[in-house]
């Protein structure tokens, strides 16, 4: 009895250590985004200040970064790439992932060993080509958006790891089973293989519609100073200036909430479809 | 309701490693024919073969009269069966029987009475609404087999389907294969390397080593007159002894000589190697455990064997006895008339004396290690083709 108790009071001791620790790192981790979000209601005035509970709450700051800016143009920008990156990267990764798990063909070992070696690269040292490539297509400045789209499409085959990874689990006997049982090389990637991806297709388009949010270096350099053709990112940098600074802190911020919310309400309707062991019960187990 | 016909198969993988070499069979219509071997035999290649998920390296495969090697599985109408079932774990027990009619756009009302009926044959109906994971070992093969047989394929492939079962599950659903068989007309492909399976499913069964089909025939001819050393170890369990000895021809008699003895081989198989031209030469003498007796201590066709091992197996006993030139010997005894004195005398440490009859005897050369009444072509010697009374 005695000993069980104590094993008991061990275990206790040792879950509140690691609560402790996990409370310190949210809230470490937290400060940031209330920070910002607190910020983001201040109305007593727009630049920074040395305080962070607001002293005048309001949502002022909000209707004048959809009013009186450009915040909707690159928000609108922004949206747009996203939604189609997610479509479109997440077709090319998912092709690229089942032909390289399933084919069998010459230059297959090559070909991967190619682009993880071209993966090792910095994505902006191709900047400069690029540049001149979309110019030539009139894709820069005004047309930056789909030139943007261009260029993470073209580039996103080359994100096949984890996807592929994903699919070398799923057992090859489905396949052939299904490619037995009448189905073409199609349908056994959409009907068999892909409900069977659910968790990594989630991850792909979650990743896919986050990049284009966070997009600084590529995105500026297209839009080259054409406010029309920015995104949020290369949007609300702008605004970090030295002499704009102080006008626009706390639109900044709230700026920066808008960006989290499609982002939020995404991942929160497709969360429920990370559910683990989908192939349990496939073969024999 | 189709033939299949191999011609040459062969297959090489890179680097020249070669799994299959050179299969020529002829499947008729109906038949239920078993690949049996060793891993690595080549059994299952040759299965994917038909089935179109391997290429064809040299040779081709006919269905129907239809030579298939450039067709895509699903253009070759198999249905097949896999060891580890293979089920789609996102779909019902319904969807998973319903998904190769579903590819062929079959309409509602015809799924839905063919997987009900498929069901009921093979006792599934309670399950139908239920994921793959929900089900055990048994119940998720008996999907498996289901969606085979929902199609009315013109072949039905099954590869290993009973190697995941435990063995009382294996015997219950080797049965059932076996009333399906009946059930269903389709062209039957299975391959085990269990011969048991082999023996009671096939209507003729193909013995693979290496590559190499070893023999082609029906259960009674491969276990009574196994064309080589390997098929007669293979075929059969315990496996079958063998002893190097002599073959003596004296006049149109042949006798063996193990351990000093002198047994007679019987006259039905002296007339074949008589046939043969047979004298006398060295030989590895095979004989089945089953087909050995108790014989009188002392007489000039019996010898004496030390008992090692006694393995009671309910019905008889399995005696591991070491031979006078300290080879193994298998022996089964059956145990419903043996006394009390007499089964203390079958343990281990006592000597135990053995014989057998000349019918049983089979003969192989120790150096092509083949059947000395078979012939190069596999043609058995005349007088032996009927069938001997062992």
């Amino acid at each position: 009895m005695k000993k069980a108790s104590s094993i008991r009071r061990n275990r206790i001791m040792g879950n509140t250590a690691i609560y402790i620790i996990l409370i310190v790192m949210s809230i470490v981790w937290l400060i940031p985004f209330v920070f910002i979000l607190l910020q983001s209601f201040r109305t007593e005035n727009t630049w920074m200040v040395g305080y962070v509970i607001p002293q005048q709450w309001g949502f002022d700051n909000y209707i004048n970064l959809f009013t009186q800016t450009s915040f909707l143009q690159w928000y609108k920008n922004t949206l747009i790439i996203a939604c189609f990156n997610a479509v479109l990267q997440t077709l090319m990764v998912m092709m690229m992932s089942y032909a390289l798990s399933r084919l069998r063909f010459k230059g297959r070992k090559f070909l991967m060993n190619a682009m993880l070696v071209l993966g090792m690269f910095p994505g902006f040292l191709t900047m400069i080509i690029l540049y001149y490539v979309l110019k030539g297509m009139g894709l820069t400045q005004s047309g930056a958006v789909p030139g943007l789209i261009l260029v993470y499409f073209a580039s996103s085959g080359m994100g096949y790891y984890v996807f592929k990874g994903f699919l070398d689990t799923i057992p090859k006997s489905l396949d052939e089973a299904a490619r037995v049982d009448g189905a073409t090389r199609f349908q056994v990637m959409r009907k068999v293989v892909l409900p069977l991806s659910k968790p990594i297709v989630i991850y792909t388009v979650l990743t896919a519609f986050m990049a284009p949010w966070a997009d600084y270096i590529f995105a500026s350099y297209i839009a080259f100073g054409t406010s029309s053709g920015y995104n949020v990112a290369v949007g609300l940098y702008s605004w970090l200036t030295k002499d704009m600074i102080n006008s626009n802190y706390t639109l900044f911020c709230a700026g920066g909430v808008c960006i989290a919310i499609p982002i939020t309400i995404l991942f929160m309707c497709l969360q429920k479809y990370y559910v683990e062991g989908v192939t349990g019960g496939a073969v024999k187990g | 309701m189709a033939t299949v016909k191999l011609t040459n198969v062969k297959k090489i993988y890179d680097k020249n490693v070669v799994a299959v070499q050179d299969f020529n069979l002829d499947i008729a219509d109906q038949e239920f024919v078993v690949f049996v071997g060793p891993s690595g035999c080549g059994k299952s290649t040759t299965l994917r073969m038909i089935a179109g998920l391997e290429d064809i390296s040299e040779g081709t495969v006919e269905i129907d009269g239809v030579v298939v090697n450039d067709l895509e599985p699903r253009d070759r109408d198999i249905a097949m069966v896999f060891q580890n079932y293979a089920l789609y774990p996102h779909l019902s027990v319904f969807e998973n029987i319903a998904f190769p009619l579903r590819l062929k756009k079959v309409d509602n009302d015809t799924v839905y009475q063919k997987v009900t009926e498929v069901a009921e044959i093979l006792g599934i109906t309670d399950y139908l609404m239920r994921k793959p994971r929900a089900l055990s070992g048994g119940q998720r093969q008996r999907v498996a087999i289901g969606r085979a047989m929902v199609r009315d394929a013109k072949v039905l492939l099954m590869d290993e389907p009973l190697s995941n079962l435990d063995a009382k599950l294996r015997n219950q659903m080797r049965a059932e294969i076996i009333l399906l068989r009946q059930r269903i007309n389709s062209t039957f492909i299975y391959v085990t390397h269990d011969q048991t399976e082999a023996m009671t499913l096939g209507d003729r069964i193909v013995i693979m080593k290496d590559g190499f089909i070893q023999q082609v025939g029906t259960p009674e001819e491969v276990f009574d007159m196994p064309v080589n050393l390997f098929v007669a170890g293979f075929i059969g369990a315990p496996q079958m002894n063998f002893y190097n000895t002599e073959l003596v021809r004296e006049g149109n008699d042949y006798y063996v000589t193990p351990f000093g003895t002198k047994m007679k081989v019987s006259d039905q198989k002296a007339t074949g190697l008589r046939e043969r031209g047979v004298g006398s030469q060295s030989i590895i003498l095979g004989v089945r455990p089953e087909h050995i007796t108790q014989g009188t201590p002392g007489a000039p066709d019996s010898f004496t064997s030390k008992i090692v091992v006694n393995e009671m197996m309910g019905s008889e006993f399995h005696l591991h006895t070491t031979c006078p030139d300290g080879s193994e010997c298998i022996v089964r005894i059956p145990t419903l008339k043996l006394d009390h004195d007499q089964r203390a005398a079958l343990t281990a440490g006592h000597d135990i004396n053995i014989t057998f009859g000349g019918e049983a005897m089979h003969l192989f050369d120790p150096e092509t290690e083949r059947n000395l009444l078979v012939d190069d072509n596999g043609t058995v010697a005349s007088t032996i083709s009927e069938k001997e009374d062992i």
